[in-house]
Parts: structure tokens; C-alpha cells; sequence
């Protein structure tokens, strides 16, 4: 594809980029968030519409599709960072449809089909169980399966591995590799370097929605990528000094959480946070971090004692964790932590608004507020017009800098983070760290969940794995060993 | 009083066999994801069509037409208001409602001669239609492409996008059917009634939806839903004017039975089901 | 989109434009005659102002209990017990105690009537459109029986209570001849001004918009949600039964069957009409008003009063789709 220009409104999210992808091989799309990545292949894929003026040609032919549905007619499938598995379905239905073959359904013939496929590929499945007990894993290798079902020859995999355990990531991309030999050609968008210096033969670096460069794996390093990624070169951050003293923030002892399927999703962990450390939860997703993060914070009950400083937080309501000194930045800060249709303004109070100064007896006070927002947005830089404009406005990094400012406003004791660098590109992530340590020197703690190792490696104090509902300590040796930790994260 | 048991259950299938149409007709609107609070505007503009259609034309055939095809314009009007203008589904049913009200007072009033009698159907083929229909629907949907289609949209708009489905189109076609089948529930409800007002459908539509939710939003499941509110309508006509304990029973409180009744099913039921998880989702 | 939004707008003026030839009655005619019913003489306008009290209120119930995400289809029910009570309290109690207890028993009624639909959608998960549609169909069978049964006053033909007593009605404002204000319609735009400013500045009232703006983010900010929908339901609830009552001891002294000419369902165009802001409802119930008022008008036309139901449906889909196109449009990459 060449000369390839998208617009959401004023902003220029792709500028006359250029790509060519040889037919066979392995080619990783890198850059950080925003730098039009995923716009880039959605274009490719037909669901975003490029400007006027691009070209686009498949296997030698122009094409001219505008829409998925073409796009899959030419022989090309994607598989989006959050699948497109729809849960309600059975696996046998989330292959087939879209592509069923006919206005009837026969059930025996489908199976078979879908059973060679799977064969074909070294995977087996439940066809008749509903997809959304699938495991993360499993989800991506029915992507894949939807892909070869509709006979796709190039397919397109938007961070394939962001939601997968270190071993489930290998095995994805030893099938990748194998489809890849039986000539189908691969897109590997990811943030991952090592993925694409082990696995790929060309990569393409986006930065700002423009290409800067398209290289050959073998001709380059990984301190090449990340120079070209962020266009500084950002200097190495020292292994971070913890600050933990012996007093404790949060302690948890015997917590029972239940999930939403009704059984255990976190089995009697305990769990120890000193003042002014930063600890990581690693883990693979859906181990029972959700289920952790939404007991401690009150919105589900728990069995087991947990205390926040020297009070005891087990039955505390939502409000009285929070003027304990408890604060979130949640996982999904439309779902969670925003109103969308409310200023900055209004959103700014949302879960600190019936304390001093925000209220008092009841009534709000409006200046106290204005002045909130302001600081909060000015923390990270929130790039904001007005603060009485709609936050959904604003862009998912925005936003998610805003969450933030708001968390770690006033003076938090404890602060819980899920996925704190969710859609912040790589010196926003800097910073929103920087600025947990912050507030953990000044005697804060802070727990945050991601299912990025790497990112915790480099940001925590003391690293600890999540799995199946259990927390598992590293030894003092293996302390800060990725491989050590990412065992622990799947082990059976 | 003996209740002759023939006679509860004609009437428990003549009073089930309109909100059986209804709910399904609701049915393949929510399945695909659309919240269809004006079931009963459709009913009652395709009665009312069926009636004065039918009356003009002296063909009862010409009038049962008439009244589908306005149920499937009010329909797509319903499509068109929550597709492409994104407006609210439960605000556009409730515009619709008040249109099809409207709409029908005024036709009652300007286009019927008081005098004139329309034609009618035959009850028979009606009430094959409305219990064979959920059958051949929950087969339908279950074993055909389209049916498939439908499940997707309901369940995920967006992700349906990714496989390249369209759920604007696919949610044409839902609303189509439900056009289809509530216009055939008001035809029925004209039939049953024989002069047009404007309250004769009397709140079936909600009933339908009601039914439709206790039945887990599954065609036949909700069904028999239908049958049990049939059967309390059919119950009130029997029990009229009976006492309990020598207490006149107003006939008022055998007419809200039904009402009652939904109000306390939703109240024990609901938990348990299951939503299709697009709804109302664009 | 602005081509859509002129394309609806026109499609609806056909519709309504087609519907009115029909009837026989010159669009200009009609119009005319709706404006000079409901706005042209001074006992005109007594009569509209008439109108939009309880139109008020209705639309205040319902736009409260749309700021808690609750869409209170229920508001006509409630607004006919309401009335009920009020009547049967007034009538046993006069005088100006009667008022006060009249409209306090109004509230209760509403709230009464509410409360089924609230605690099913908070605590039971059930939708609450389909059961306050329910309990407005049991509202008016309960009414009826009771007004054609044991409320039913010797000296009245038709199923109605008996009168209240003149010292027990709400005074008129302005009291002439021709031009009357009832105390009721300032009451209710005092209560529209209360409420603005409860939304605004106080917790509970951003606890309860955050409620219906964003359930899940609301939880995380600890607002109970559930206790704070069933609160809401029940504050809507009893504006509603207010405006009946008030309907009662300001206009029409008794209670009768077929009280409520769907002042509840008008109650939904009014707060969607109104947008988001309280004090919007005031244009908006007057405008409710000279259309009821001035579609009575136009039956001696010969044009049927269903006609402002169609123009109602049409102008809510045409805000509604307006709205939306106003407040959309968020686009952002990746």
C-alpha cells in the first residue's frame, strides 16, 4: 500500500505512509501508542476508510474494497487486540460466522471441517461450548482458526500477544511460523521488541502516524528499534531504589474472592504492602487480578481480614476505603472511572465529591472543583480545550492521564492501578510511574496489576506473579528474572 | 360454577395466540440487539389498517396486507430512528407508541363509517401461525445463516463488524420479521374485537415483551409464557362475577390479573434470564 | 449528518402535513386555531396555564427519574393515585390543613405506586418500562373501581367522588373574570427551581446523576448505586402523585374516572424535550400545554385530537436524533 492518509477530524492519524509486505513472511508493525498502528492495518482490513489518493494492491492486483467484507473476499483476515470472539456464541459459531457457505447450517459437515483445520494446526476444541469460557490463549488460537476458515493468505494480528502468558506467546508464534512456511503472509503489530528480533524478518516503524523506517531484522537491534520508535532516545532508567519502610499501608490475610462464574477467583492469598513501596502483580489475564483489585476496593464482598494502615478496611464501605486513603486508577476508565457526556470539571470530584474541600454538609462547592480539574488535568498534561468539555472528547490517552492526575491528587495512602499505562505512549507511562513513586516517597503505597512483566520489571520495588488465583513470591535470587517470574505466572 | 375445561382452554388460546405473534415479533428485533418497546404501536396500527382496509375494500384478505405492511413501515421507522439517527431505542418505541395512537384516533375517526362492519378471517390459520411460528423461528435461528447472523448482532455489534457482518442490515431484516409478526398479531387482535378503537390492543404489546423477558429472550420458551398470561386473561373471563367469602369481586380487579401478574413475574424471574448482551448497543 | 437530520425533519412534516389533508382541515387553518385556542384571549391563556400545571409536574417526575438513567413510564399511574389519595384526604380533612395533608397524601400515593417498579428495577434486575406500564394499567382499574365503587358520591352521575370543599382548594394567584394563575403552578415552578439547584450543588443530587450517567463508575466512586436508583424512582414517584394531587385541590376538586387526559405520557415529551437542564421544562410544559390545549380546540374542526400524538411522537424521535448528533461525534484514533 502506498500513500496512505486517514483524518479523524483535525487530527492526521496516518500521513502518506507507504507499506510493502513481501508474500511468506513474518513483518512486525511497530510504534508506540498512537502512532497509528492499529489505523494503519484497520485500513488494510477495510474497516476505516482512508483518505482519497492511496493505493492499494494485494498479490499484484489493485484493490478497491471499502469495507471488511472485501477485504476478506481478498484474502485478508485480522485479528483485533481484544479478538473478535463473541462470547455469548459457541466456538463452532464464532468460526463459521460470516462465513458460513450457505444459507444452512449443517452442523455435522461444519464440525468436520473445523476439526481438520484444528488438526492441521496442532490445536483441539470444544465446538459445542460457549466461547466466552475460552482462555485467553484459546481465544487466540480461534482467531487464528477463523483466519485459515476463511481461507485468508494475509493475515493481520494487532498485539497478538499482549493478553497471552510467555509460553502461550511462543506457541502462537511457532504456529504463525508454520502457517507462514505454508506460504500465508503474517502482520504482526506489537510493542514487543524481542518478539520481533526472535520471530519476524522485516519490521516497520510508525512514529506520529508517519513511516520512519522499514528494516531488516537481521540488520538491526533492539536498541536501534527503541531509538526509532520514540525518536529520542530515552535514557536507561536505573533499577528503581525502593522506599518501603516497615510500616505497614495494606495487608490482606486469607482473601476469598468469588467470581463471576461463582467460584473461587481469588483463593486466600495474602498479601503485604509496606509504606512506600511499588509492588507489581504479574500474571496472565484473568487469573483473579480483576476480582483482587474490585475486593479491595470494596465493590464485591470478600471473605478473609484486610486493613488499610492500622484500620480494619474488611467491612468498610466503598466511600470509607476511599477516606482512608484508598484510590483507583481502574482498569477501563470509560467503564469505571468516567462519565463520558461530563466536563472535566465535573468529572474531576467523581469519587473524591463528598469530602472537603470538593463538599461540605452535603453541598458542593463549585470553586474548589474548577481548581481540582485544573491541576489534575495540568499533572500529566492532559491536552484539554476547555474543562467544561465532555471528557469523552477527549483521546484515550488524555483521559487516561486525567484518571490518573485524579488518583494520585490529595495525598492517597494506598494506590491501586490496573493497567496504569493503558493507551499512554512511552513518556506519559514514564510519568504516571514516576509519578506513583512520587507519591510512595512521600509514604504512599502502590499496587499495580499489569500483564506486561517487562513494564513491571522496570517500574516496581518487588514483583509477584498471579496465578489462578494465587500470588506467588519469586525467590530472593530470582527477585527481578523475567523468565523466573513468567514461570511462576503459568505454572499448573 | 364449574369450569368447563373446554372452554378455559379456547379461550386461553385465543387470548395467547396475539401475544405469541407479539413476542416474537419482539424477538427478532431484540435479538439483533434492539430494544422494541413499541410492539404495541405496531399491533395497533395494523389492526386498525386491517380493519379500514378491509372495510373499503370489502376483502379481508387486502386488509390482514394492509395492516403488515404498516406494522413493517412503523417497523423500519423504528429502524431507521435507532440505526442511522442513534436515537435511544426505549425513547423511539415510546414515539412510536404515541404515533401509532395517535395515527389510529385519527383514522378511526376520519376513515371508518360507524356503520360499516369489516370483513374478518377466520380465527384457525391464525392460531396455527402463532404456535408454529416460534417453533419454525427458534429453528430458524439456530440452524440458518441468517439466524446465526442475528445471534452475532444481538450478542456484539462491534465484534460482528469484525467479521464483516453489518449489523445495520442484519438488524433490516430482524425488523422486518417484527413487522411481520406483530402485524399479524394485530390482525388477530381486530378479529377478536371486530369494531376498530384506539385501545384495542389495551397494553398486549408490553404484555408481549414482558412474556418475551420471562421466556430468557428464547422463542419458545417465551411462548409458553404467552400461554400462561393467556391463561389468566382467560381466567378473569370465567371468574367474573364470582365472590370470595361472600365479597363481590369487582370486575376491575379480574382485568388487572394480568397486569399483576407481569409485575410480580419480573419481580421473581428476571435474575435468572438472560439478555442478548448487544441491546441497545449501536 | 445535517442532511439527515433536514431529511427526518422534512419526512415528519410530510407525514403530519398528509395526515392533516386527510382529515379535510387546511394546515394554516388549523394552526390558526390552535394558536387562538390556546393563546389568544386571556381565558385562553387561563386555560393553557391550566394545562401546563400538571403537565409540569408529570415532566418533572419523569425528567428526575431520566437523570438516575430510569425511564418512569409510570409517571400516569402515579400521577392518578396520587390524585386518589388526595382527594379522599381533602374530603375527610378540610380546610387548610386539608391542603397540607392532601398534597403530602398525593406524595405518598405516588411514591405508594412507584415503589413496586423501583425496587424490581434496583434490587430484581426487571426493566422498569414494562412494569410501570403494568402498574399504570392496575392505577386505573384500582381507581375505577373505587370511584364507580365505595368512593362513589350519591350525588354524582358518573363514577366520581364528591366535591371538596372551597376552603380546601388551592387559591387562585390572579382571580378575575376572565384570567385565573392557580397557587399550583407556581408551586410547580418553584419546585423545578429547588430541584435545578439540588442537582447542581448538592451530593446527593450529583450521586444520583452520576447513578444514571455511569452505574459502574458511580460504584467505583461509592455511591450505592441501587439504594440511590430506588431513591430516585420514589422522589419521581412523588412528583408525580404531587402533580395529581395538585391537579385536585387547584382545578378540578374531586376525583373522577378518566382524571388524567395522559398527562403522564405528555410528562415524557415535556423532560425530552427539555434537555438536561430542570428549568428547561418550563418552555416545555407550556408548549404541552397549547397543544392540548389548542388540539381540543381543533376537534370542532373536524381534525381528531389523536393528531398532537403524532406530532408529540415525531417531534421526540427529531430532538432525540438532534441530540444525539450534537453530543457525538467523539472520534478518537486507536
Amino acid at each position: 500500500m502506498s500513500g496512505v492518509t486517514k483524518r479523524f477530524g483535525a487530527f492526521t492519524a496516518l500521513d502518506s505512509v507507504d507499506l510493502e509486505v513481501q508474500a511468506g513472511a513474518i513483518h512486525a508493525i511497530v510504534g508506540e501508542n498512537g502512532a497509528g498502528k492499529t489505523t494503519l492495518m484497520r485500513v488494510l482490513y477495510g474497516a476505516l476508510h482512508a483518505e482519497p489518493g492511496g493505493h492499494l494492491e494485494v498479490h499484484g492486483t489493485p484493490a478497491t474494497y471499502r469495507t471488511s467484507e472485501g477485504a476478506l473476499a481478498a484474502g485478508i483476515g485480522m485479528v483485533s487486540q481484544h479478538y473478535g470472539i463473541i462470547g455469548e456464541l459457541t466456538c463452532l459459531q464464532n468460526l463459521i460466522v460470516g462465513a458460513e457457505g450457505g444459507p444452512f447450517l449443517h452442523g455435522a459437515a461444519l464440525r468436520d471441517r473445523a476439526d481438520g483445520l484444528a488438526k492441521r494446526m496442532g490445536f483441539s476444541f470444544d465446538w459445542n461450548a460457549e466461547a466466552s469460557t475460552l482462555s485467553p490463549g484459546s481465544a487466540q488460537k480461534l482467531e487464528i482458526l477463523k483466519l485459515l476458515w476463511r481461507n485468508s493468505r494475509i493475515m493481520i494480528l494487532d498485539e497478538p500477544t499482549a493478553m497471552l502468558s510467555p509460553a502461550d506467546a511462543d506457541a502462537l508464534f511457532e504456529s504463525l511460523h508454520r502457517l507462514a512456511s505454508e506460504g500465508a503472509t503474517i502482520l504482526v503489530v506489537t510493542h514487543r521488541l524481542p518478539e520481533v528480533l526472535l520471530h519476524c524478518q522485516r519490521v516497520t516503524v510508525l512514529r506520529g502516524g508517519k513511516k520512519v523506517a522499514d528494516l531488516d531484522v537481521s540488520k538491526t537491534d533492539a536498541a536501534e528499534l527503541s531509538r526509532l520508535i520514540v525518536g529520542e532516545s530515552l535514557e536507561e532508567l536505573p533499577i528503581p531504589v525502593s522506599a518501603a519502610t516497615s510500616e505497614s499501608a495494606l495487608s490482606a490475610v486469607d482473601l476469598t474472592v468469588k467470581g463471576y462464574r461463582g467460584d473461587d477467583a481469588v483463593k486466600g492469598i495474602a498479601l503485604h504492602l509496606a509504606a512506600g513501596e511499588v509492588l507489581g502483580i504479574a500474571g496472565v489475564d484473568g487469573n483473579g487480578q480483576r476480582e483482587l483489585i474490585q475486593a479491595l476496593c470494596g465493590w464485591v464482598p470478600f471473605h478473609g481480614s484486610l486493613k488499610i494502615g492500622s484500620l480494619d478496611a474488611s467491612h468498610l464501605s466503598v466511600k470509607e476505603r476511599i477516606e482512608a486513603g484508598l484510590r483507583l486508577i481502574p482498569e477501563d476508565r470509560l467503564d469505571e472511572g468516567l462519565v463520558e457526556g461530563w466536563s472535566l470539571e465535573q468529572n474531576a470530584i467523581l469519587g473524591l465529591h463528598w469530602m472537603p474541600p470538593f463538599a461540605q454538609k452535603g453541598t458542593l462547592n463549585p470553586e474548589a472543583r474548577a481548581g481540582a480539574a485544573e491541576a489534575m488535568a495540568r499533572r500529566f498534561n492532559t491536552k484539554f480545550s476547555s474543562l467544561g468539555q465532555a471528557i469523552g472528547g477527549l483521546s484515550g490517552g488524555n483521559q487516561q492521564r486525567f484518571v490518573a492526575g485524579r488518583a494520585l491528587s490529595g495525598e492517597p495512602r494506598v494506590i491501586l492501578a490496573f493497567q496504569p499505562a493503558r493507551g499512554l505512549d512511552l513518556k506519559a507511562t514514564r510519568e504516571v510511574y514516576q509519578a506513583i513513586r512520587e507519591a510512595c516517597t512521600g509514604g504512599a503505597a502502590a499496587l499495580i496489576v499489569s500483564f506486561d512483566l517487562d513494564e513491571l520489571l522496570t517500574h516496581c520495588d518487588r514483583v509477584v506473579a498471579m496465578n489462578r488465583g494465587k500470588l506467588f513470591e519469586p525467590g530472593q535470587e530470582d527477585s527481578r528474572d523475567r523468565d523466573a517470574i513468567g514461570r511462576l505466572m503459568v505454572a499448573t | 360454577m364449574p369450569l368447563p375445561i373446554e372452554v378455559l382452554a379456547a379461550a386461553t388460546a385465543a387470548r395467547a395466540a396475539p401475544l405469541a405473534l407479539a413476542a416474537l415479533g419482539g424477538y427478532t428485533s431484540e435479538r439483533a440487539g434492539v430494544i422494541n418497546i413499541g410492539l404495541e404501536g405496531k399491533m395497533l396500527t395494523a389492526a386498525c389498517l386491517t380493519a379500514v382496509i378491509g372495510a373499503r375494500t370489502g376483502n379481508a384478505m387486502l386488509g390482514l396486507a394492509a395492516g403488515i405492511a404498516a406494522a413493517i413501515c412503523l417497523s423500519l421507522f423504528h429502524w431507521l430512528a435507532t440505526q442511522t439517527f442513534r436515537v435511544d431505542h426505549v425513547i423511539s418505541g415510546m414515539a412510536i407508541n404515541a404515533i401509532a395512537f395517535g395515527g389510529v384516533n385519527t383514522i378511526a375517526a376520519k376513515f371508518l363509517d360507524p356503520g360499516a362492519t369489516p370483513p374478518r378471517l377466520p380465527d384457525p390459520p391464525f392460531l396455527i401461525l402463532a404456535f408454529g411460528l416460534p417453533i419454525l423461528v427458534a429453528y430458524g435461528v439456530s440452524r440458518t445463516r441468517a439466524g446465526l447472523r442475528l445471534q452475532a448482532v444481538g450478542s456484539d455489534p462491534e465484534k460482528a463488524r469484525l467479521v464483516g457482518l453489518n449489523p445495520v442490515w442484519v438488524r433490516f431484516g430482524g425488523l422486518v420479521l417484527t413487522g411481520v409478526f406483530t402485524g399479524l398479531s394485530g390482525a388477530l387482535i381486530f378479529n377478536g374485537v371486530g369494531n376498530l378503537t384506539d385501545t384495542m390492543t389495551a397494553g398486549r404489546g408490553y404484555i408481549a415483551l414482558a412474556a418475551l423477558i420471562l421466556g430468557g429472550w428464547r422463542p419458545i420458551p417465551a411462548l409458553l409464557a404467552c400461554l400462561l398470561f393467556g391463561f389468566l386473561e382467560a381466567l378473569q373471563l370465567v371468574l367474573q362475577g364470582t365472590s370470595i367469602g361472600g365479597v363481590q369481586i369487582p370486575t376491575e380487579a379480574w382485568n388487572a390479573l394480568p397486569y399483576l401478574a407481569t409485575v410480580v413475574a419480573l419481580a421473581g424471574f428476571v435474575g435468572k434470564t438472560r439478555a442478548p448482551a448487544g441491546l441497545g448497543k449501536p | 449528518m445535517t442532511f439527515k437530520i433536514a431529511a427526518l425533519v422534512l419526512g415528519s412534516l410530510g407525514v403530519l402535513g398528509i395526515l392533516l389533508a386527510a382529515t379535510g382541515v387546511p394546515v394554516g387553518q388549523a394552526l390558526a386555531e390552535v394558536i387562538r385556542a390556546s393563546l389568544g384571549s386571556e381565558r385562553a391563556i387561563s386555560g393553557t396555564l391550566r394545562e401546563t400545571t400538571p403537565l409540569l409536574f408529570a415532566g418533572l417526575a419523569v425528567f428526575l427519574a431520566l437523570r438516575a438513567g430510569l425511564f418512569n413510564i409510570g409517571v400516569e399511574g402515579q400521577f392518578l393515585v396520587g390524585a386518589l389519595a388526595c382527594a379522599v384526604v381533602a374530603l375527610a380533612v378540610g380546610g387548610p390543613l386539608g391542603i397540607v395533608l392532601g398534597l403530602l397524601a398525593g406524595a405518598l400515593g405516588g411514591i405508594l405506586w412507584a415503589l413496586p417498579t423501583a425496587w424490581i428495577r434496583a434490587y430484581r434486575n426487571g426493566h422498569e418500562v414494562i412494569t410501570s406500564i403494568m402498574l399504570n394499567n392496575a392505577a386505573m382499574l384500582f381507581a375505577t373501581a373505587l370511584v364507580a365503587g365505595p368512593l362513589k358520591a350519591p350525588d354524582q352521575q358518573s363514577p366520581s367522588t364528591a366535591m371538596i370543599s372551597a376552603a380546601t382548594r388551592l387559591p387562585n394567584l390572579i382571580d378575575q373574570p376572565k384570567l385565573q394563575v392557580n397557587l399550583g403552578l407556581l408551586l410547580g415552578l418553584v419546585v423545578a427551581l429547588l430541584l435545578a439547584r439540588w442537582l447542581a450543588r448538592t451530593v446527593a443530587g450529583y450521586e444520583l446523576c452520576a447513578a444514571g450517567a455511569n452505574p459502574k463508575a458511580a460504584l467505583a466512586a461509592g455511591v450505592e448505586v441501587k439504594p440511590t436508583l430506588l431513591k430516585a424512582m420514589l422522589f419521581s414517584g412523588a412528583l408525580a402523585g404531587s402533580g395529581g394531587a395538585v391537579m385536585v385541590l387547584a382545578f378540578e376538586g374531586r376525583f373522577y374516572q378518566g382524571f388524567s387526559s395522559g398527562y403522564g405520557f405528555d410528562g415524557l415529551g415535556v423532560a425530552l424535550l427539555a434537555g438536561s437542564n430542570p428549568l428547561g421544562l418550563i418552555p416545555s410544559a407550556l408548549l404541552f400545554g397549547i397543544l392540548n390545549k389548542g388540539g381540543t380546540a381543533v376537534q370542532f374542526l373536524g381534525v381528531p385530537k389523536g393528531i398532537t400524538y403524532v406530532l408529540l411522537g415525531l417531534l421526540i424521535v427529531v430532538v432525540a436524533a438532534i441530540r444525539y448528533r450534537k453530543g457525538g461525534a467523539n472520534a478518537t484514533a486507536d
